[in-house]
């Protein structure tokens, strides 16, 4: 694998590609830009690529179509954009098997921290990360589902988390039993919010522990490791 | 009926109530006119009976006293004494009586029936007096018999009484009662479409896709329901075309604030930056906002379960993060689990609006969940579920309380602060708590702050 993560971007509005490709090779990332699903065609055919980031709405063939073709072809992770105010932000998400989404207009550095985010859970567990879509993650009678980015309680209610929060608890979940240290996590946080980052991993994980129904102080579930660290204790059922 | 109008003391104010008291006073009139006319008619032919039995009568006595001798008179008056009702008599002279004279209609009656008795003529009466009448129920005839002496005779009249018959008084009930029956019935039916229509207007105010009217009935309704439909169907199109035009600009907007935000990434001055993505952020929410108006409360998202606590923490959560001045000052209240089924990103969007509202313009937000039965204070009706979201900032004047969830409205100029936004915050959360079945209300608190209270069928 490259030291540097080559990314392709897919996206049909010139100024967004540029600027995109220019700020993310800024941030130690190698971009290959191309406007649609023709010139990712023949692109694909000329580069090994780490991760694409994907326009939803390309003219000619569409994002979904693109985003088809190219997990018959290897298994990339995807990074979808979508359009903010139709109900993609999550529907057309699941359906997708995008490893993420990001609605337009995005954070630079929010897509830059889901972008880094994506790139090291492919890189940690490949072998578990077949097709995002149709796996669904239970550890405790509780279910997280990458696909549609909800958990679900015991009771199969769904238990609302926020975008960090999220990130948070799959990246527990998915290492489960390992210790992840606070700098992994904060990079997760990383774009997402403002504020002091150790603290936003601190209040995020005791958020995390409420809706988890783990106290605080005996933490079963969510263990505090001495040192600097998190660990999930449970064993985690993939399907 | 007259005494229905009786009970009617002032103009009553329901369409169906004014069209029957109407009605059914039309009907008194006819009815009483009808009456009148019927016993003027049946009055005069008692008249004519009560004539011809008493000249019949009358001239019988006289016959069978002017065909005996005079010495014989006598005893054929003994033998009639026991008449009922005439006493007879035989004078020199007419008789003196206090009773005035017969009037002169009553008289050529009597006289002609007289005259219509076959008799002989060197028989007939020389002369008749009449006095009294049925008005005194007496009259008496006196006849000049032919070889001079008079006959009087004192019959007992009763005054015709017209209204004096047992089937009278049942019939006319009954007549009265099944007019009014009849004419309550016809005009409950014939005003029924009006009330449809105004809960047609009723609704569409509240829903502009409400159902449309059933385009049948009378000629007059069926035009009043087309013409209700096409003002409907108009009030739709223009909603929609309004919306579409928001969509449309908030759609094209996206890819600009997508530019911006990358550039303003290639920016020296991290403070300059700083600002110009709060203000991206801020025209980004705007956009948001618009586009969520926008789009149908009932679209794809489908209906799942879930907790509506872990919901209202998150949101008083994100609201934390977002101001963190006023992270001591969101609380919640109520049970620790309730889950409910509802669209969930819709629903997270209507709640963060009420209380990104409260944080605001109250500088504080607690958000109070009452379950179905046991919230007696605020009117917990069976099967709804509250959250109350109240704040202690000024509240809102109370002229301004409806107008706060039109379209745009952006409250006073003085309540606005730094806010942004584009007035659709309130207006979304109502839509989408709509489209849930439930609804959202505001009231000012008799401590101060503002209170929306939203409910939710469980």
């Amino acid at each position: 694998m490259d030291t540097v993560p080559h990314i392709l971007v897919v996206d049909d509005d010139r100024e967004i590609r540029d600027l995109l490709a220019r700020f993310l090779e800024r941030n130690r990332l190698r971009v290959t830009a191309v406007r649609d699903g023709r010139e990712a065609r023949r692109a694909w055919t000329t580069g090994h690529y780490h991760l694409v980031v994907l326009d939803l709405m390309l003219p000619g063939e569409t994002g979904l179509d693109l985003a088809r073709w190219m997990r018959s072809q290897a298994n990339v992770p995807i990074v979808m954009l979508t359009a903010m105010g139709e109900e993609t932000d999550r529907i057309i998400g699941l359906e997708l098997g995008a490893d993420d989404y990001v609605p337009k207009p995005f954070n630079p550095r929010e897509l830059l921290a889901r972008i880094r985010a994506v790139l090291r859970r492919a890189g940690d567990s490949a072998e578990h990360r077949s097709d995002p879509a149709a796996r669904t993650l239970r550890f405790n009678g509780w279910t997280l589902e990458p696909g549609r980015r909800r958990l679900l309680n015991p009771e199969e209610a769904e238990v609302v988390l926020t975008g960090g929060e999220y990130d948070l608890l799959l990246a527990l979940v998915e290492r489960a039993n390992r210790v992840l240290t606070r700098d992994m996590l904060l990079d997760l946080l990383r774009g997402r919010q403002a504020g002091p980052f150790d603290r936003a991993i601190d209040v995020a994980v005791s958020r995390l522990r409420r809706k988890l129904e783990d106290d605080g102080r005996h933490a079963q579930l969510i263990k505090t490791v001495r040192g600097g660290g998190y660990v999930l204790a449970a064993t985690v059922e993939r399907r | 009926m007259t005494l229905r109008i009786g009970e009617l003391r002032i103009w009553p104010r329901s369409l169906a109530a004014r069209t029957a008291a109407v009605l059914l006073l039309g009907l008194a009139i006819v009815q009483a006119a009808g009456l009148t006319i019927h016993a003027l008619d049946r009055m005069e032919l008692l008249r004519l009976a009560q004539a011809q039995e008493i000249a019949a009568r009358v001239m019988s006595v006289y016959r069978n006293v002017v065909n005996v001798s005079a010495d014989q008179r006598a005893t054929v008056l003994g033998d009639m004494r026991h008449l009922p009702g005439v006493a007879i008599e035989l004078s020199d002279q007419p008789p003196i009586s206090d009773l005035p004279p017969t009037p002169p209609g009553e008289q050529r009656l009597l006289r002609v029936n007289m005259n219509l008795t076959p008799m002989p003529g060197h028989l007939r009466p020389r002369d008749v007096q009449m006095l009294g009448g049925p008005f005194w129920h007496r009259l008496v005839v006196s006849l000049r018999l032919p070889e001079g002496g008079w006959l009087n005779l004192t019959v007992k009249v009763e005054p015709p009484r017209p209204w004096h018959s047992p089937t009278f008084l049942a019939a006319f009930l009954l007549m009265t009662a099944t007019a009014a029956l009849l004419t309550l019935w016809a005009v409950r039916r014939l005003t029924a479409p009006v009330r449809t229509l105004a809960r047609a207007a009723e609704a569409l105010g509240r829903d502009v896709n409400a159902p449309p009217l059933p385009e049948d009935g009378p000629l007059e309704v069926a035009i009043a329901a087309v013409a209700f439909n096409t003002m409907a169907a108009r009030i739709r199109r223009f909603v929609r075309d309004r919306t579409e035009l928001l969509t449309a600009i908030g759609h094209d907007l996206r890819t600009p604030i997508t530019r911006l935000k990358l550039r303003a990434e290639f920016m020296e001055d991290d403070e300059q930056r700083r600002k110009m993505l709060l203000d991206l952020d801020e025209l980004e929410s705007m956009v948001a906002a618009t586009l969520a108006f926008g789009r149908d409360a009932t679209s794809a998202e489908p209906v799942s379960a879930l907790d509506l606590v872990e919901l209202l923490r998150t949101i008083l959560d994100e609201a934390a993060d977002a101001w963190p001045d006023t992270a001591e000052k969101l609380r919640y209240e109520g049970p620790a689990h309730l889950t409910v089924r509802a669209r969930t990103l819709a629903l997270k969007r209507a709640l963060a609006n009420l209380v990104a509202n409260a944080v605001n313009y109250g500088g504080s937000a607690l958000a109070r969940l009452t379950l179905p039965g046991d919230g007696p204070a605020h009117g917990t009706s069976h099967g709804t579920l509250t959250i109350e979201i109240e704040d202690d900032g000024p509240g809102i004047p109370p002229q301004e309380l409806d107008r706060a969830f039109e379209p745009f409205h952006r409250g006073e100029p003085s309540r606005n602060r730094e806010t942004g936004g584009v007035g659709l915050g309130l207006p979304i959360a109502r839509n989408i708590l709509r489209a849930h079945g439930g609804d959202v209300t505001l009231a000012n608190r008799p401590a101060g702050g503002l209170r929306a209270t939203v409910t939710l069928p469980v």
